[in-house]
């Protein structure tokens, strides 16, 4: 056994010499001689060291135990019997205490080989039979010493795999995406907790394919992934819903040793961009039909005139063309609105905070609006505390918040009617209420006013034009500022828009 | 004469359609809301109606064509609807198919704007395809 040691393979490129595969050729192996006679001591020491091993020596079980407690061994030489410590007693207390990093060897007279065996039964690697060649000896204990190192680099291994598969395992499962993974018969044979979450369901086994998925599209989709060629693999992107969300799922091939073995799904929830995107289809079909309805009226108008059926009346022609210029020019209102909205949403506007006093922002958007005023012969008011109202806010934006509300207030206001706005300090906030005598609105009308294109249509309103934006890019603008805007209105008697804005002291 | 009664919240296109359907010798009614649109329709028993659909809601137009036809002696009245809205919003507006007609009550989608001779050609097509039935 000795002399016919277990087949080596060597490594692929590199030459198989003992040094290598004991891993002598990186540093010498350390060898614990135990021996109650000297000169077989120091006879093996000399072999051992001339062979580049680091050899120490004992002399009985107990002070072998110590040594190899303050420096370890790699191969311990123990002989079979021994004044004291028996050496199969030695053997069991070595591979007990050291065992991970000492490998035993026994060493015996010819005639006890029997007995040498039935120690390596017990755990000790191998033996040598005493008296023995130094080459023998040598190759003994390289062996041995390969061994040692093997079963170390393989118990390393073994918990570098555990912690690796511990650390795929938390990473699977802290993702912020579903994993599925289906085997080629489509079960499903992995859930992480986030897919278990987006699909609502607990894995279990046994599960179906449409167990997890019963959208047709996307269980065809996957279907069609774990049928592809693994020389030309599919990928497919689905989307689906998982109750409330809207999911995205990544199916790509698995793999296993180039042949299809089926799929993994990677969910992602994908719902605020599915909003967003839902938002801004309702928000563009919106800016077309706000876009055509001025359009179909104004081109109805001319059709109208250009049919001559009122050429005998050029006052009614008259009052359609006044009624085409309106209605362009709030087309054009309109256009400058949405690309103003347009603009502060791609953060084109240049905005300066200063600190600002609404009494004097508000007083000259007042005396912008008078000529307006005067035609409808609707008197303004401004109430304020006597001291400055200051806000740290952008000039133009505050412009823009008054411009819209003074300008509905002289709009939807009745002749002769009255617009106060009115500042007071409400906490750590300023109120300014703009108050008008018009023609107010229901519950039900105020439901959607701060909504884009939002606009209340009755015949009290029929006449008068608007985007159907000015409040909502006032409750926009506000929100930069956390400032807010509500509304406190009753048919025929007038509405009052409230907006707070912090106070700057 | 015919009697049409058209509902649109747009008191411009109302008053431009009436100016030249009157003109054409139609009697016209105008409502601008689905309230007053039922009303008119109730009051005269119109021979056809014209109705916009984005009014209050931007389904109003469905709900006026759904109460209309439950009116007596409105089960059949030729109603057409006039829309701004792009043809695709989230539902595609197609009466010339069964189902489509069926679910909205109206016989016909048209886009706006519509040419003035394109709608009297629609009025006259149904108006007379109207008197046949009768």
């Amino acid at each position: 056994m000795n002399e016919s040691g277990p087949a080596v393979r060597p490594l692929p490129g590199a030459p198989l010499t003992a040094a290598s595969i004991a891993g002598l050729d990186r540093e010498p192996i350390r060898v614990l001689v135990i021996d109650a006679e000297e000169g077989m001591r120091e006879g093996l020491r000399r072999i051992l060291q001339k062979r580049g091993c680091i050899v120490r020596s004992a002399v009985t079980g107990e002070s072998a135990l110590r040594l190899l407690a303050e420096s370890p061994c790699e191969v311990a030489l123990v002989p079979l019997s021994m004044p004291g410590m028996e050496g199969s007693a030695l053997t069991e207390q070595i591979i007990r205490r050291f065992g991970g990093r000492t490998v035993v060897v026994i060493t015996s007279a010819r005639a006890s080989v029997e007995a040498a065996v039935e120690v390596t039964r017990q755990g000790a690697f191998d033996f040598l039979v005493r008296p023995s060649s130094p080459e023998n000896l040598i190759c003994v204990v390289e062996r041995a010493a390969q061994q040692g190192r093997m079963v170390r680099e393989r118990e390393k291994y073994l918990s570098e795999l555990a912690g690796e598969r511990n650390l795929s395992h938390q990473m699977i499962n802290s993702m912020h995406e579903g994993v599925v993974v289906l085997n080629i018969r489509r079960e499903p044979v992995f859930m992480n907790p986030r897919a278990e979450h987006f699909l609502g369901t607990h894995f279990r086994d046994g599960m179906s394919l449409p167990d997890l998925f019963p959208d047709m599209d996307t269980a065809a989709a996957i279907e069609a992934v774990i049928d592809s060629a693994p020389d030309h693999p599919e990928c497919r992107v689905v989307q689906l819903s998982g109750g409330e969300r809207r999911l995205q799922g990544s199916i790509s091939p698995l793999l296993r040793e180039g042949e299809a073995g089926g799929a993994i799904v990677i969910l992602s929830d994908v719902t605020e961009t599915w909003k967003a995107e839902q938002d801004k289809n309702r928000f563009i079909s919106m800016v077309a039909h706000e876009l055509k309805s001025p359009l179909s009226a104004i081109i109805n108008y001319l059709n109208v005139i250009l049919t001559g059926m009122f050429d005998d009346n050029p006052a009614k022609v008259r009052e359609m063309l006044e009624r085409c210029k309106i209605r362009g020019e709030a087309l054009l209102d309109l256009v400058r609105d949405l690309l103003y909205i347009n603009s502060r949403e791609v953060g084109k506007v240049e905005r300066t905070i200063e600190p600002l006093d609404l009494k004097l922002v508000i007083a000259s958007q007042l005396e912008f609006f008078k000529v307006q005023a005067d035609k409808r012969r609707i008197c303004f008011q401004l109430e304020a505390p006597s001291g400055p109202c200051v806000v740290k806010a952008d000039r133009g934006d505050l412009d823009r918040i008054f411009m819209n509300l003074i300008s509905n207030g002289i709009k939807y206001n009745r002749e002769k009617g009255s617009l106060t706005v009115r500042i007071t300090e409400a906490g750590p906030a300023w109120e300014i209420a703009v108050a008008d005598t018009g023609i107010g609105m229901s519950d039900a009308e105020q439901a959607g006013i701060f909504q884009e294109f939002y606009r209340v249509k009755n015949h009290k309103t029929s006449g008068i034009t608007g985007t159907g934006l000015g409040l909502a890019t006032v409750r926009r603008v506000l929100a930069g500022y956390n400032g807010g805007a509500v509304v406190q209105s009753r048919p025929d008697a007038g509405s009052t828009f409230t907006v707070t804005f912090p106070r700057e002291s | 004469m015919a009697r049409i009664l058209i509902v649109d919240d747009d008191t411009d296109l109302l008053e431009g359609q009436r100016l030249f359907l009157e003109k054409q010798g139609y009697t016209v009614q105008t409502a601008l809301s689905i309230e007053e649109g039922l009303a008119r329709a109730r009051e005269s028993a119109p021979d056809m109606i014209i109705a916009d659909l984005m009014m209050e809601h931007y389904d109003s137009g469905f709900v006026f064509c759904k109460k209309v036809r439950e009116l007596p002696g409105l089960e059949k009245v030729p109603i057409v609807m006039q829309t701004a809205a792009p043809r695709k919003m989230g539902f595609t507006f197609d009466a010339s198919v069964s189902p489509g007609r069926e679910w909205m009550k109206v016989d016909e989608v048209l886009t706006k704007p519509v040419p003035l001779e394109h709608l009297l050609g629609k009025i006259e097509q149904y108006l007379s395809s109207k008197s046949r039935h009768e």
